[in-house]
């Protein structure tokens, strides 16, 4: 049966669903398994071997998001080229919406309540913001991508975003709207000396912000990042904990199911950003490495769909997710480590929770996108004639 | 679908730039990627060094901690007995640099371990340091509860704990140590070295203490001083053949597990610490001079009929009789008037001499650390010659005036006392008094049992002999009437002399049972009464019937009661 889906499938011309289906990835979702297979292991292990509360959970949403993964890389590339700008309008009113009435709760408001699920718009932001920076990015000119008007926009389409994020507030997720936009931009040919001019005022407003921007918790996070025995029972104790942990794992671990410091409870949030921590500790550094080669191996399956890319809005699209979800892996593990600050970021696809799992496999979901609609090619017009 | 060229562009120049936009997206690409790869290897790194090269610090440190041992030998009675152990225990300490939140850990460890003193804990905990202590010693469940509070900066050492499981029984000889295990008192002190050196071979330090005569001593001790409402008091058992104490008990005592609940009254050791003039008891030795040195026989006599008025001193007896009495009758009713005239017969030289040589005048030879030094009068006139012969003039500790009693029954020979297991005839000790001597003043100390002031001692079955002595203790430039010093030496059994029993009753009160009196007579005499009747089964002594004892008593004259009087008469 050959399913034909005006528009948001593809006009009468194109491939059906079916040729669609078949262009998909596999490869990258088999991978993206594994790895979530991984965080079931760990929430298994969480619970003292039960499959109850988390890992079941974990699976079934799993599931649900790989559904939503393939039907995003099936619906054409170009119907996300058009939204791109009303995804992030309403990411925008999302995040000012909690600003208004948002559920106050964890010391952050980061919630807003739809009445029957709660949705986190600074998840729908990290979508949305890599969205319309790599609509804007493939609408520039190759010869006017070094004028300095150019980069206003993408400013402003980045600034109120992290503003209102930052202001939550929530330092990690802010931080991580800023590097992946600032990877899109690179990736589109911003010239150097921009990022280095963006770099230096940054360094200039640090100050500024240092004092009126930051919340007190923030403050100390990074305070105690530079210098961790300052707050052994808070922030600091954490990292404490989780070196020691990652100490007592060695080179294969203590053994799944055997590690002490996560069971004992002597280690927080052992299931959501700390996770790594315990599969370290559990399977050791062996366990660590095979974890961090999965994430590699997503990293080049996200380059090489970017690179084949034959249009700038996929390539961009692909490589900002890439960057992005990669850029997570990093601080989440150089934070359980005590290499960056605690910022509460969790570790993609294996931390327990379910609104990052979702977006992650919506993002993942364009990235197939991209590769399904890898040799088309379209400029502006074209794509908003449609 | 193809890209259409921007209108008023020239085609040409629009390629180049297309070319070399997308040579350069390639490029940064590329460059994005190898940085993320680079921060992967990063993190990789960092992952290899916390699991593997961390893991080795821990297992280093498990490794001491299992290798650590006691490093003090234990002390055992000379049963084997064990009185100073070592038991593996948990101390508590902290790293003030890791403490967060001084306050909150210092509200949480004084609910967790009483006995904490606040400002100190705070103070302690903000020192700037890396290590200090905050209480030694826990036990099990203070760890199990400290360690659940989960206060950072906060660890254990394990390490051993000095105990002594009699807790006060013997703590005056066995003494204790300081928190660092280092001995500052008692045996623990004078053997700090040698405990330490024997900890590798495991070979317990052996006392000559017998714990279960120890217990009997203290025990009756303790009832003495109770009933007497005495202030403190002392008593050590003594084996008269080998110098060693079976037994050394000084009233109040202390638990050497909690040494900061004693006070200073408790850490003294009177029995050698404290030197006394014991009184009366030192007419043992006016009389076994005055016999030895041939200056008097036991059938001299002497005039007690008044006091004996010297410079402006007056002496005079305290149960006067008021007539001429024999050397034995001196020291049944214990008169210092007789005992003064012998001393003046053999003289401060000869006094002096003997003195000398019975350990009376040089510090104890014990092996504790607490050993006074005794007091004698310089220059040593007359009139100190006929105080000392009723002991009053010369201080010593009461253990040095016990072994000077253990040489006058032995047969004469001096063994400096010992605390440390000594086997019979190890040591030869010296001569001081001839074997007759020493025969004689057996007779006569058992007299003073039967029919003097010791009557109250007696122990049927074990042949006790002994002195009472009643001193008044010396307050400011003269004596006090009313603070007495109350104490009575035995020997048992009298015809083969084994054991020297020592009791001392500082300042006792009389009682209704006493009739108000104090004196030595009515509370240190039974006192030893009751020591001897308890731990004589302890060493093996079988009671002797009186008819063989007094068959075997020096061979001299026959008859039971009426023989003291015989032996008075000779």
């Amino acid at each position: 049966m050959v399913l034909r889906v005006q528009s948001l499938f593809g006009d009468e011309r194109g491939p059906s669903l079916g040729q669609k289906l078949r262009e998909v990835n596999w490869g990258l979702v088999a991978l993206l398994t594994l790895i979530a297979c991984v965080g079931f292991v760990m929430q298994y292990s969480a619970a003292g071997g039960n499959w109850e509360p988390w890992a079941s959970r974990q699976i079934l949403r799993f599931g649900f998001g790989v559904v939503l993964l393939v039907a995003v890389a099936v619906i054409e590339l170009k119907f996300w080229y058009r939204i791109a700008y009303v995804l992030y309008g309403v990411g925008l009113a999302l995040l000012m919406a909690v600003e208004i009435m948002g559920t106050v709760g964890m010391g952050a408001q980061r919630w807003v309540d739809l009445g029957i699920v709660q949705l986190q718009p600074s998840e729908v932001m990290k979508v949305a913001l890599t969205l319309v920076l790599a609509r804007y990015f493939h609408g520039i000119l190759p010869e006017e991508i070094g004028r300095l008007r150019v980069v206003v926009p993408p400013l402003l389409l980045v600034l109120p975003p992290v503003a209102l994020v930052l202001k939550q507030p929530d330092l990690g997720t802010a931080v991580m709207l800023l590097l992946s936009a600032a990877a899109v931009c690179f990736i589109a040919g911003v010239r150097i000396w921009k990022f280095v001019l963006a770099i230096a005022a940054t360094l200039v407003a640090l100050p500024l912000t240092w004092q009126y921007a930051l919340h007190d918790y923030q403050r100390n996070r990074v305070l105690t990042f530079l210098d961790p025995e300052r707050d052994p029972l808070g922030t600091g104790y954490h990292i404490t904990q989780s070196k020691i942990a990652l100490g007592s794992g060695g080179l294969f671990g203590r053994g799944y199911l055997q590690g002490t410091q996560s069971h004992l409870s002597f280690l927080p949030e052992h299931r959501t950003d700390f996770i790594f921590t315990m599969l370290a500790e559990e399977l050791g550094m062996v366990g660590g490495i095979c974890l961090l080669g999965l994430y590699l191996l997503v990293l080049a399956y996200g380059a090489g769909i970017a690179l084949r890319s034959r249009n700038q809005f996929g390539r961009l699209l692909a490589f900002g997710v890439t960057t992005t979800f990669f850029i997570y892996v990093f601080v989440n593990i150089a934070m359980v480590m005590g290499m960056v600050p605690v910022v509460g970021i969790p570790l993609p696809l294996v931390s327990y929770g379910g609104t990052s799992m979702m977006t992650l496999l919506v993002a993942f979901g364009l990235v197939l996108c991209v590769y399904v609609h890898r040799d088309f090619t379209f400029n502006r017009r074209a794509a908003l004639a449609a | 679908m193809i890209d259409a060229p921007p209108a008023g562009q020239p085609a040409i120049l629009l390629l180049g730039a297309r070319e070399q936009a997308l040579r350069v997206g390639r490029q940064r690409l590329a460059l994005v990627a190898l940085f993320l790869g680079a921060a992967f290897c990063l993190i990789a790194g960092r992952l290899v060094e916390l699991t593997l090269l961390r893991d080795l610090a821990g297992e280093r440190r498990a490794s001491q901690a299992a290798a650590l041992k006691p490093d003090r030998a234990e002390i055992v009675d000379r049963n084997g007995l064990l009185v100073a152990g070592n038991l593996a225990t948990a101390s508590l300490y902290a790293d003030p640099r890791l403490v967060f939140d001084v306050d909150g850990t210092a509200d949480k460890l004084m609910a967790t371990l009483p006995g904490l003193r606040r400002e100190e804990l705070v103070e302690r905990l903000q020192l700037p340091r890396s290590f200090v202590w905050l209480r030694r010693n826990l036990t099990p469940r203070q760890q199990q509860e400290v360690a659940k509070l989960g206060l950072s900066g906060l660890d254990f050492q394990a390490e051993y704990r000095r105990v002594y499981p009699l807790g006060p029984l013997a703590a005056h000889v066995v003494g204790l140590t300081d928190i660092d295990k280092r001995g500052i008192a008692g045996i623990e002190k004078s053997f700090d070295a040698e405990l330490r050196g024997r900890a590798a071979g495991g070979e317990p330090l052996r006392l000559s203490i017998d714990i279960r005569v120890q217990h009997a001593v203290r025990d009756e001790l303790q009832r003495a001083v109770a009933q007497f409402r005495a202030d403190g008091g002392g008593a050590l058992v003594q084996d008269v053949r080998t110098g060693e104490l079976l037994a050394l008990v000084s009233l109040p005592d202390f638990d050497a597990n909690d040494p900061a609940a004693a006070d200073r009254d408790a850490l003294f050791n009177r029995m050698t610490l404290g030197v006394y003039e014991l009184g009366s008891v030192f007419k043992i030795f006016t009389l076994a001079i005055g016999l030895d040195s041939g200056a008097t026989t036991l059938g001299q006599g002497y005039d007690a009929t008044r006091p004996i008025a010297i410079s402006h001193f007056t002496i005079r007896d305290d149960h006067p009789k008021a007539r001429f009495l024999t050397v034995p009758e001196i020291l049944i009713y214990s008169s210092n008037i007789g005992a003064a005239k012998m001393a003046v017969d053999f003289g401060t030289k000869v006094q002096q001499h003997y003195l000398q040589r019975l350990g009376l005048l040089q510090r104890a030879p014990v092996e504790l650390p607490e050993v006074g030094m005794p007091l004698s009068p310089s220059p040593w006139r007359e009139i100190n010659t006929m105080t000392i012969a009723f002991g009053h003039g010369v201080a010593v500790s009461p253990l040095q005036f016990a072994s000077a009693v253990t040489t006058v029954v032995n047969g004469g020979i001096y063994r400096p006392p010992t605390v440390l297991r000594r086997e019979p005839g190890e040591l030869p000790g010296q001569r001081v008094l001839s074997a007759e001597a020493s025969q004689a003043m057996r007779g006569l100390l058992r007299q003073v049992v039967l029919q003097g002031t010791g009557k109250k001692a007696d122990v049927p079955g074990f042949h006790v002999g002994g002195k009472t002595g009643t001193a008044e203790k010396v307050r400011g430039n003269g004596y006090a009437r009313r603070s007495l010093l109350s104490s009575f030496v035995g020997v048992f059994p009298m015809h083969e002399p084994r054991y020297v029993v020592y009791a001392l009753l500082d300042e006792p009160q009389g009682t209704k049972e006493t009739h108000g009196y104090a004196t030595a007579g009515w509370t240190a005499a039974p006192t030893v009464g009751r020591m001897v009747e308890r731990i004589a089964p302890l060493l093996g002594l079988p009671p002797v019937a009186e008819t063989v004892a007094v068959g075997e008593l020096g061979g001299r004259g026959g008859g039971n009661e009426g023989r003291g009087h015989k032996v008075a008469a000779q």
